[in-house]
């Protein structure tokens, strides 16, 4: 067994491993990291994360809904330290796994991933208390400098290949599809047994509003399959190719500085995240029910709109933007007609929401022979390109682990309440 | 979640300081082991004060709070940070009763007006009250547990700047009188009792008789205060002792408010976390399921005397619309909160209830006048967060 696959183990036992091990790992990291472009390619099949902040029993319970890596192809979307009390060993872990599988898990920078908020949020009190010394932050915020900003998944198949799952008790009986119907999106328990199922519907009226999917099984269903028999798939425009279309993954948001995905590229990123600028939007902003932009009440990024989404995406022949960053009660939220998603996988966050947490899956298009369009945001090629749908979503819902669950070490967390 | 200093309340239990002072105060007519458990179970609420103190010091030494007063309480050193929406939360509490109480101070400024705070514990209000206006008519009651009491007590005396405030505000020195137990003066006093003891049911045919509480005016509109203090006992305690404020020991001719800050909503995924993580320390929120709402903190007010006037608000709404745009940019300049639905969620479940009687003759209709203006949060949310 290598020194990385040993520390592999420990760290999956939620042990930290040593120093002068922390040193070497962060400096193999960089090499690799540095490699990476601001916007790392990403081909699907992937798993999409949120954050994460430190809570390794959850992480574990992720890996164990998700499936393990390597098998699973994994995407995290930052902030993995910070608020829960193991940022230390998740981080670490996540990096390991990235150094021993490069190809398998991408990690991208988050706003928490930053000298300033982490001796404000706890990774710092946490590595001081854990090895008596700053040194590993230090080693560790080194690495956070080097996270690309943001990943461009492409090769998503429209369609979503069955996963031979039952129905979950909860399922709607009234609202399940048939079976040969064209599901777009599909929601699973930790189990893996469905709680509800949205067929891909005809293109629609810009004015009739759509109910957004979320995982809780009342809400939306019935709406969205529409009135019956138009449920089929395809488009009255002709036929929809199986390309889901390329899906960017981001921290936060959208920049009113960036409005290509070429402009992300050509940042410089290796430093501190700054307090404002095109980088510090792309890790702190959020969509909000606005036109255009507006201030961010958080004091960093900006507020953006359904308008900006639309257009970005069109101008970058994007699909579906993936974010993390906002707490959501029911672990993923789509917005704006499902051309933005947060995803939040951090169940019962900071041990005090009560929220679940939701991964996103996106299933691999293999009807090109393996061949996958590159779409990067060159601008002009829309013209061109054929209609399409966006890319088929499952999503796992999951609650928090169970306390000392699978025998590791876990410290009786204590929320902070007003007495 | 919590910054490793966090004193764990449980880690205390029946241990330390105290245990000798509290021999010899059994309560008739109980078990030994009985009373060894609700010994155990008043302990993890007398600590909660402690909690809230070093919340209060987080909040004054990040800039949120100007409070010269808060450090002297601090029994137990080095003070730990707490997160920055934990201080905002203590700055919306602080600022939220303190509008309301500086309301009802400066309507009819002449007049004497009277503070009965529950369960008050180390709270500096009435030192900040006095030492920005030494003139201020005001006779204050705190009543608490004798630990808790004991305790503030001896920092006091402890203390020159607060025995100096106190002393402003007497024209005899001698007429502050403080042993270790007590503190009564004129104008400031500090009385041991276990708020229990004011559970009287009032169809028993020979109630025992009610404590006597030193310079308690009958007649002076009178605000009584309770900051997560009703909450910790059984709603039967909870409503008696509010009968007993309300009717014996103030008569119901004189103009009386209740000014409440608890926690809310049990019913969602938030609170119902927030409950079992509390259980686990101890501390059981017990009237939180009969007054679960806003509708229902303020229909508890009318049922319990305050006929004139009843509204609520939760802390959310008080941040949106009762602090000031600039204010409310200077505190939130002060720390980067980084998970804005973190701060809603939490801010829900905490409200400030407030209502009034007005008594009858002459500053009948002081409270509803002081109060004018305040607005709480309409509308019915008996519902909300029920799944």
């Amino acid at each position: 067994m290598s020194d990385l696959d040993k520390a592999i183990a420990q760290l999956r036992a939620c042990r930290p491993i040593p120093e002068a091990q922390v040193r070497e790992l962060c400096y193999k990291a960089r090499e690799l990291l540095i490699e990476e472009g601001n916007v790392v390619g990403v081909d699907a099949p992937v798993t999409i994360c949120g954050d994460i902040h430190g809570q390794f029993h959850d992480l574990m319970e992720l890996f164990r809904v998700g499936g393990d890596v390597p098998d699973t192809n994994y995407l995290f979307m930052g902030d993995f330290v910070d608020r829960g009390f193991y940022s230390l060993e998740s981080f670490l872990l996540l990096l390991c796994l990235k150094v021993r599988y490069p190809d398998r898990i991408t990690l991208i920078r988050g706003n928490h991933e930053s000298r300033q908020i982490t001796t404000v949020y706890g990774f710092y009190d946490e590595c001081l208390r854990k090895y008596g010394s700053a040194n590993v932050w230090r080693y560790c915020c080194d690495v956070f400098d080097y996270l690309a900003l943001g990943a461009l998944v492409t090769g998503a198949s429209t369609k979503l290949e069955a996963t031979g799952a039952g129905f979950a008790e909860s399922y709607p009986q009234n609202s399940m599809p048939a079976d040969d119907l064209d599901i777009e999106i599909e929601i699973l328990n930790s189990n893996g047994d469905i709680m509800n199922r949205f067929p891909r519907s005809q293109p629609q009226a810009p004015s009739t509003p759509k109910p957004e999917p979320s995982s809780s099984p009342i809400l939306g269903t019935p709406a969205r399959t529409g009135p019956a028999g138009t449920g089929a798939s395809g488009s009255s425009s002709g036929s929809l190719s199986n390309d889901g279309g390329a899906v960017l993954c981001v921290h936060g948001g959208l920049s009113p500085l960036i409005d290509t995905v070429d402009k992300i590229r050509l940042l410089d990123r290796k430093q501190e995240v700054p307090h404002e600028g095109a980088m510090c939007d792309l890790l702190w902003s959020d969509p909000d029910e606005i036109d255009g932009w507006g201030l961010s009440p958080r004091g960093a990024g900006f507020l953006f709109g359904a308008d900006i989404v639309k257009h970005f995406n069109h101008k970058n022949d994007i699909s579906l933007i993936a974010r993390a960053h906002q707490l959501v009660m029911e672990g993923f939220k789509e917005m704006f007609d499902s051309t933005i998603v947060t995803v939040w996988s951090a169940p019962n966050y900071c041990y005090r929401c009560g929220n679940v947490a939701a991964i996103l899956e996106l299933g691999e298009d293999g009807s090109n022979g393996g061949y996958v369009a590159r779409s990067n945001g060159d601008a002009g090629r829309k013209a061109e390109r054929e209609p399409r749908g966006a890319p088929g979503r499952r999503y796992r819902v999951f609650e928090a682990a169970p306390q000392d669950s699978r025998g590791m070490p876990a410290k009786k967390p204590v929320a902070d309440y007003f007495l | 979640m919590s910054t490793p200093q966090l004193p764990n309340l449980l880690d205390s239990l029946g241990t330390g300081r105290g245990r000798g002072r509290r021999r010899g105060r059994g309560r008739g007519g109980l078990g030994e082991n009985h009373e060894d458990n609700q010994e155990k179970k008043d302990r993890v609420v007398q600590k909660t004060d402690e909690d809230a103190s070093v919340s209060r010091m987080s909040a004054v030494e990040m800039g949120y709070l100007d409070d010269p007063f808060a450090r002297a309480f601090i029994y137990d050193p080095p003070i730990p940070r707490r997160y920055p929406i934990i201080n905002r939360g203590t700055y919306v509490r602080t600022a939220a009763i303190d509008t309301l109480v500086n309301k009802f101070l400066a309507a009819d400024r002449g007049a004497q007006k009277q503070i009965i705070s529950l369960g008050a514990g180390s709270d500096t209000r009435y030192f900040r009250i006095i030492s920005k206006d030494p003139t201020v008519k005001l006779v204050y009651h705190e009543l608490d547990f004798p630990t808790n009491v004991a305790q503030k007590i001896s920092a006091i005396q402890h203390t020159p700047s607060l025995l100096a405030v106190i002393r402003s505000t007497l024209s005899t020195p001698s007429d502050l009188q403080i042993t270790a137990h007590a503190l009564t003066s004129p104008t400031y006093n500090i009385h041991p009792l276990d708020l229990r003891t004011l559970a009287i049911d009032p169809s028993t045919s020979a109630p025992p008789p009610l404590p006597t509480l030193p310079h308690l005016s009958t007649g002076a509109p009178t605000l009584l205060l309770s900051e997560c203090c009703l909450i910790y006992l059984s709603p039967h305690d909870a409503d008696s002792i509010l009968a007993t404020l309300a009717t014996s020991l103030i008569p119901p001719s004189t103009p009386l408010a209740l000014i409440l800050y608890e926690p809310i909503r049990p019913h969602d995924p938030f609170g119902r976390v927030m409950i079992s993580n509390l259980a686990a320390r101890g501390i059981h929120l017990q009237t939180l399921q009969k007054y679960s709402s806003l509708s229902r903190q303020r229909a508890r007010l009318r049922s319990a005397g305050f006929v004139d006037g009843q509204a609520a608000a939760d802390v959310d709404f008080i941040w949106g619309r009762w602090v000031g745009e600039a204010e409310k940019e200077r505190v939130a300049g002060l720390e980067m909160l980084d998970e804005l639905e973190e701060w809603v969620l939490l801010a829900r479940h905490y409200c400030v209830a407030w209502g009034w009687r007005d008594g009858v003759g002459e500053g009948g209709g002081l409270f509803g006048t002081a109060w004018e203006g305040v607005v709480g949060q309409e509308g019915n949310d008996e519902g909300e967060g029920i799944d």
